[in-house]
């Protein structure tokens, strides 16, 4: 085993993360979960589970091995398939026992005496959850579903006890109801109720039979009709609420044929916990990895990783949960770099999951200089990096690279194209170019990236960043600025909630128009004669922000529904700023998109859809670097050094046999394709022919690679065809193959006639007569960066002696070295 | 996300089955003929559709939906009961064939927005791209004999507004130059001089060598879906049948005259040689850039050039489909991206008007001769039986076999119907022409 210690960049803690293999029937710990719970209400019972921690540090259920006992079975008694159940008043010790330990819990019981209180999302909204009822294809959608609109989930129990009761359905535009409004509920004849009679099926109902009459979810149903259907005490202040759902245990990894019971416990306003485990539903996004129950149950199907959501009391969580592959008999140590191996190894140790060894020098070099500065290092600079016994080379190209020319245009492309840096045909040019030159500033004085952001939101007068603003030659809508903001600086997706409450998520249409109105105070100064506008906040000449639905002025209010105090309104865009850059998922959602850009593939993916329902591969990981990158004074260079310095970064493209199939882990570097304009330069550079750019109304100067150029509405053939990115939204889809690259890889000119152009590198190594072998060398330093293989030298140099012409035989290779996917893909 | 990484799967195992890059030649084509038997058409659905774009928007008042203010006569057409503008004389003779709906309401009021609307069904908004009905229709019947299912004569005006936005550039369309072009070739499917089909063939070679390296190493689905886009692309490069559905000059001068010798009345021609050869969504977008924006001089723009260009192209398209056995299986649609003001303005033009227009269809299975809704004294208001953007996409699907209420999800989740109505309400079918 090769380790390099020397490569570790100075400043960057290394430990050994891997624990070395020891065979897991060890028991390390034991512990009962949930932790001290507090129940209320003779009665109810909590499933508990016992998780016993091996050697190999992964926790496992036992509890049905766990012998539980109780210290005072007058409180509390076990019974009902590992559930605790309330008996009296009073505190009351669980004991389990496994593998040689002892694990406790404190259970206190309080109110025995009393019935449970009734609650509506719960008892109510539980069966429509757990029925489908209120799922967004049914009446969860936005307008319902024939005539009965529910929220998904139950998320706005309020609403939904309106419209079963009162009836009626949402309207985007207006508080009124569409349509004639229908109660769904008959407190004078409660069995006529269309709440029991359409999923009954007793009357024709569009989504079939949900539950037979007398079942016991119709009889719940019936039972609170006859009481003349409550909201219960959650309309009052001092109810009980159901503050967050958790689910158990933390993190999840099963064995190959591992089972785990999970229990997902309601959270109450008043302290105590309820177990909605069996009323909770649940979806399982990789349906070959595991399976769950109705109950909770997981069960392992086969090796890999899936998220699951989990729908409860009208909270919605999600989890990964892991079904590791078999143990690896020697599993090797592995040296981390900096922390960021200590997450993913320790991970990898526990899915018994072997990381690909170290990359090689000419497989590292490719890759870092492609993702640090969008170019290919030049023969001459492969030949050196690859000669070199130097040991800190690699932490010493990571700093040339950074402080490169090729540095700044590459990010400034790249924060182009999250900022939207684009030509559009009627604005003006100046507007463009000064929008480009800030960015490009903001790289090369490596601004910090707070400061990028708070300039740009808070933007005013002729300066760059607020040129952001004009679509079109006009002010943008408050609206669409603030979907767009929140999703790339706060990496959430409100806009749903533009027009009705996120289906998922619990945004709410008021706080997007809360958040909206903090640019509701834009105005634009336009200069008719110097034909230029310039932007400023002023309150009491701007337009203003209009709820659609209550048709009032929106107040700005930030997210948690603060108001912008009153003595700050003159400058609200100020105020966002800083409070956008001071918020906790500003700092993860950077974290998340650097990972992204180096690793082809957020913690969190998309990188801008961070919600309940989508969870972190890494969460520790992703708050550990969203820590640093706070500390560090959002510093990118710092946060791009780090990550490239760490062993995951610097591992090799080749899988083993135990990590093949990963995708989510980091055991192995995936490839990466191209984006279309680096693909565009990097053939420019092994055929030495510059691609004619077409000349947009910017223009373009001679010199100017792909990567420089302002992306307008009259695009390049190629690079459309590669999916450039044309920012007129944010980036959506990252770069997929497609029937116009074949072909234009077959037919297209930069594929063709124009490699052989005079000047050209096929020319130039044709006229300097160079040996076929002399040629097969050349062009794979310079496309792929690494010599090649004798095997490939043989099969090539026989290929060519079969050619007709010297430039023919030479094009044919050069054909096919950009043609090739290890050219086009970045491994 | 699903949707790709199923789509991917597709292709793993189609190209699983050819091989990476093993086959020769001859093989491909061979696979190719066996591919083209086993996808033979289902018997009485519509196979294809050519969308007849009107850039610019036709006045509807002076074309299918003739009223007191328009100062052309209505004239009869061969089916009882229908009157359309004396402008389009041919395209009366036709009417059998032909549906009108007169009740079109949409709510762009502007070129860029209108089109993109007209082609979506959405309008526009800066965190997400909608796709075109041209793209979806692509995706969900997917290419037939290796002929792009989606292609776009000539280039048109809001390139992004036909395109595929969240399901993927794959599913944009293949732009051709202007067919009236003295050398109209496509320059995707057009072997450079000095390329032949030998030299393809050691090309190939010499990529086997260098990527078998890459290959070995991993079984990557996006490698594996460029192998079977290779594939493709080879077939359709060296395959005749593409080449020629793109090759005007295989039609006899006589029929290429019959469509008139302009931008239009050849994309037209070209609509009906590819969808002919397979393909099944093709956007003939022959006029130029705006051209039936008549803001000045309307009635005598119209008179002069616009209508004489369709009368003829159209009513030869409709008869040559007939008369091949195509219209049975091919939708047309005449269309552009809203109507005009009922009131002529100062400068003897009509302006932009999105409330109420008309259009044509007819063919693939969609009923002729039938009006579909009415418009107010001076069309100025649907008066009856609206139809919306997302109604007519509903229809097309249902006439092609697609699902009208299907339902594509959207980066984060967000279900969007594929025949989007107003207000975001699913579309729904005019039944009455089905």
């Amino acid at each position: 085993m090769k380790i390099r210690l020397v490569l570790c960049a100075a400043g960057i803690h290394a430990a050994l993360a891997a624990a070395p293999p020891v065979p897991p029937a060890k028991v390390v710990s034991l512990r009962v979960i949930p932790a001290d719970p507090t129940l209320r209400g003779a009665g109810t019972a909590v499933r508990f589970l016992a998780m016993a921690k091996y050697a190999d540090g992964v926790e496992r259920d036992v509890t049905a091995q766990a012998e539980p006992t109780l210290s005072d079975p007058e409180v509390a008694a076990v019974g009902d398939g590992n559930r605790i159940i309330a008996k009296a008043d009073g505190e009351v010790l669980l004991r389990a026992k496994f593998g040689g330990r002892i694990a406790q819990t404190r259970v206190k019981v309080v109110q025995a005496d009393k019935p449970r209180p009734f609650s509506f999302a719960r008892e109510v909204g539980g069966i429509l959850t757990k029925k489908g009822c209120n799922t967004s294809e049914c009446h969860g959608g936005v307008k319902g579903q024939g005539g009965l609109k529910l929220s998904v989930n139950a998320t706005q129990p309020k609403d939904d006890h309106h419209y079963i009761v009162k009836g009626g359905v949402f309207q985007v535009l207006t508080t009124e109801s569409g349509g004639p409004a229908v109660p769904r509920v008959d407190t004078k004849e409660p069995e006529k109720s269309l709440l029991l009679l359409k999923p009954a099926m007793q009357v024709p109902h569009g989504g079939g039979q949900r539950f037979t009459k007398g079942s016991p979810d119709y009889d719940r149903l019936l039972g609170w009709i006859r009481q003349g259907a409550p909201f219960g005490e959650e309309s009052t202040e001092a109810a009980v609420r159901t503050e967050s759902v958790e689910v158990l245990p933390g993190e999840t990894i099963l064995d190959a044929n591992g089972r785990q019971q999970l229990v997902v416990l309601a959270k109450l306003s008043d302290g105590t916990v309820e177990d909605v485990t069996s009323e909770a539903s649940y979806s399982v996004s990789d349906v070959h990895v595991a399976k769950l129950t109705p109950d909770g149950l997981a069960t392992a199907l086969q090796p890999g990783e899936t998220a699951i959501v989990v729908r409860a009391a009208g909270h919605a969580v999600s989890k990964m949960v892991s079904v590791m592959s078999k143990p690896a008999p020697d599993y090797p140590a592995i040296k981390s770099h900096n922390y960021i191996d200590d997450h993913i190894l320790a991970k990898l140790r526990k899915l018994n999951i072997v990381p690909s060894g170290l990359s090689g020098d000419a497989e590292f070099l490719r890759r870092v200089c492609l993702d640090l500065t969008g170019t290919l290092p030049p023969p001459a600079r492969v030949r050196e990096f690859l000669a070199s016994k130097n040991p800190r080379k690699r932490e010493q190209l990571i700093d040339a690279l950074l402080d490169s020319p090729e540095f700044v245009e590459f990010w400034s492309f790249r924060l182009g194209e999250i900022l939207r840096y684009r030509q559009r045909s009627t604005q003006l040019m100046k507007d463009t170019q000064l929008y480009g030159e800030w960015i490009r500033e903001s790289v090369a004085s490596n601004k910090p990236f707070d400061r990028i952001v708070r300039e740009r939101i808070a933007a005013e007068g002729y300066a760059g960043p607020s040129r952001y603003y004009y679509e079109l030659r006009f002010l943008a809508e408050p609206p669409e600025i603030i979907a767009e903001q929140t999703r790339l600086f706060l990496g959430r997706r409100i806009e749903c909630a533009r027009c009705h409450n996120h289906p998922f998520e619990s945004w709410s249409q008021d706080q997007f128009w809360g958040l909206a109105a903090f640019y509701g105070s834009m105005v634009d100064l336009r200069n008719t004669v110097m034909d230029d506008s310039v932007v400023i906040d002023a309150p009491e000449a701007a337009a203003k922000v209009i709820h659609p639905r209550t048709k009032k002025t929106a107040e700005p209010r930030f997210l948690d529904g603060t108001p912008l105090a009153k003595e700050a309104r003159d400058d609200p865009r100020r105020r966002l700023a800083e409070w956008v850059t001071g918020h906790p998922y500003f700092a993860e959602t950077l974290a998340n998109r650097a990972w992204d850009w180096f690793f082809g593939r957020g913690i969190v993916e998309p990188v801008d859809d961070f919600r309940s329902t989508n969870p972190a591969t890494h969460p520790e990981l992703l708050a550990a670097m969203a820590k640093d990158i706070r500390e560090h004074g959002f510093d990118l260079k710092y946060l791009m050094k780090l990550i490239v310095s760490s062993r995951t970064y610097q591992t090799s493209g080749v899988p083993n046999e135990t990590n093949s199939g990963d995708r989510t882990n980091w055991s192995h570097v995936v490839p990466k394709a191209l984006d279309a304009a680096v693909l565009m330069d990097a053939i420019a550079a092994v055929t030495g022919v510059k691609e004619e750019l077409k000349e947009g109304p910017m223009g373009v100067p001679a010199s100017a690679r792909a990567i420089e150029i302002c992306p307008d509405l009259f695009s390049n053939k190629f690079l459309q065809a590669y999916g450039q990115n044309d920012r007129a939204t944010l980036p959506e889809a990252k770069p997929q193959p497609g029937l116009a690259q074949a072909l234009h890889m077959i037919t297209g000119p930069t594929y063709s006639t124009r490699m052989l152009d005079d000047g050209g590198r096929i020319d130039r190594l044709a006229r300097a007569g160079v040996t076929n072998r002399q040629a097969i060398e050349e062009l794979y330093l310079t496309a792929l960066a690494r010599f090649p293989e004798r095997a490939e030298v043989d099969q090539l140099d026989a290929l060519m002696r079969s050619g007709a012409s010297r430039k023919e035989v030479i094009f044919s290779l050069m054909w096919a070295l950009v043609s090739s996917r290890e050219f086009a893909y970045r491994h | 996300m699903d949707e790709i990484r199923h789509w991917h799967r597709r292709n793993f195992l189609r190209a699983g089955g050819l091989g990476y890059l093993g086959m020769s030649l001859p093989q491909y084509l061979r696979a190719a003929a066996a591919k083209e038997a086993a996808g033979a058409a289902t018997a009485g659905r519509a196979q294809s559709c050519i969308l007849v774009w009107l850039s610019g928007g036709p006045p509807h008042m002076d074309t299918w939906d003739p009223k007191p203010n328009s100062n052309f006569k209505a004239i009869s057409t061969n089916t009882a009961g229908i009157q359309i503008s004396e402008l389009f004389p041919r395209v009366a003779k036709l009417m059998d064939k032909l549906s009108i709906i007169r009740s079109m309401h949409t709510e762009e009021n502007n070129h860029p927005e209108g089109t993109y609307y007209g082609m979506t069904g959405h309008r526009p908004n800066p965190t997400m791209r909608f796709p075109s009905f041209g793209s979806i229709i692509g995706k969900e019947l997917g290419s037939r004999n290796d002929v792009p299912p989606y292609v776009v004569t000539p280039p048109q005006s809001y390139p992004h507004s036909y395109n595929a936005g969240f399901i993927g550039p794959q599913y944009d369309p293949m732009v051709t130059p202007d067919p009236n072009q003295e050398d109209f070739k496509i320059p995707d499917l057009t072997l450079p001089k000095s390329l032949t089909r030998e030299l393809i063939e050691t090309r190939l070679a010499f990529l086997k060598v260098v990527d078998k390296r890459v290959r070995d190493k991993e079984r990557f689905a996006e490698f594996a879906s460029m192998d079977a886009y290779q594939e493709q692309a080879l077939r359709m490069i060296l395959a005749p049948n593409v080449r020629k559905a793109f090759d005007l000059t295989m039609e006899p001068p006589k029929d290429r005259d019959a469509y008139g010798r302009s931008r239009f009345g050849q994309s037209m021609l070209l609509a009906r040689r590819l969808v002919e050869a397979g393909c099944r969504f093709v956007t003939a977008e022959g006029y130029e850039h705006s051209e039936w924006d008549t803001h000045f001089k309307n009635d005598e723009i119209l008179r002069r050039d616009l209508a004489p260009k369709l009368d003829q192209a159209l009513s030869v398209l409709v008869s040559d489909l007939d008369q091949r056995g195509l219209l049975k299986t091919t939708v047309v649609v005449v269309m552009g991206e809203f109507g005009r003001t009922p009131n002529i303005n100062p400068e003897g033009g009509r302006d932009h008007y999105a409330n109420c227009w008309s259009l044509l269809i007819g063919g693939g299975g969609i009923r002729g001769g039938t009006v579909v809704g009415s418009s107010d004294e001076t069309a100025a208001n649907v008066a009856s039986r609206m139809v919306t953007q997302g109604d007519l996409f509903a229809t097309i699907y249902k006439a092609m076999g697609i699902d009208p209420a299907k339902i594509y999800l959207a980066p984060g989740g967000r279900p969007i119907y594929i025949a989007n109505s107003i207000g975001d309400k699913r579309g729904s079918p005019v039944e009455e022409l089905l």
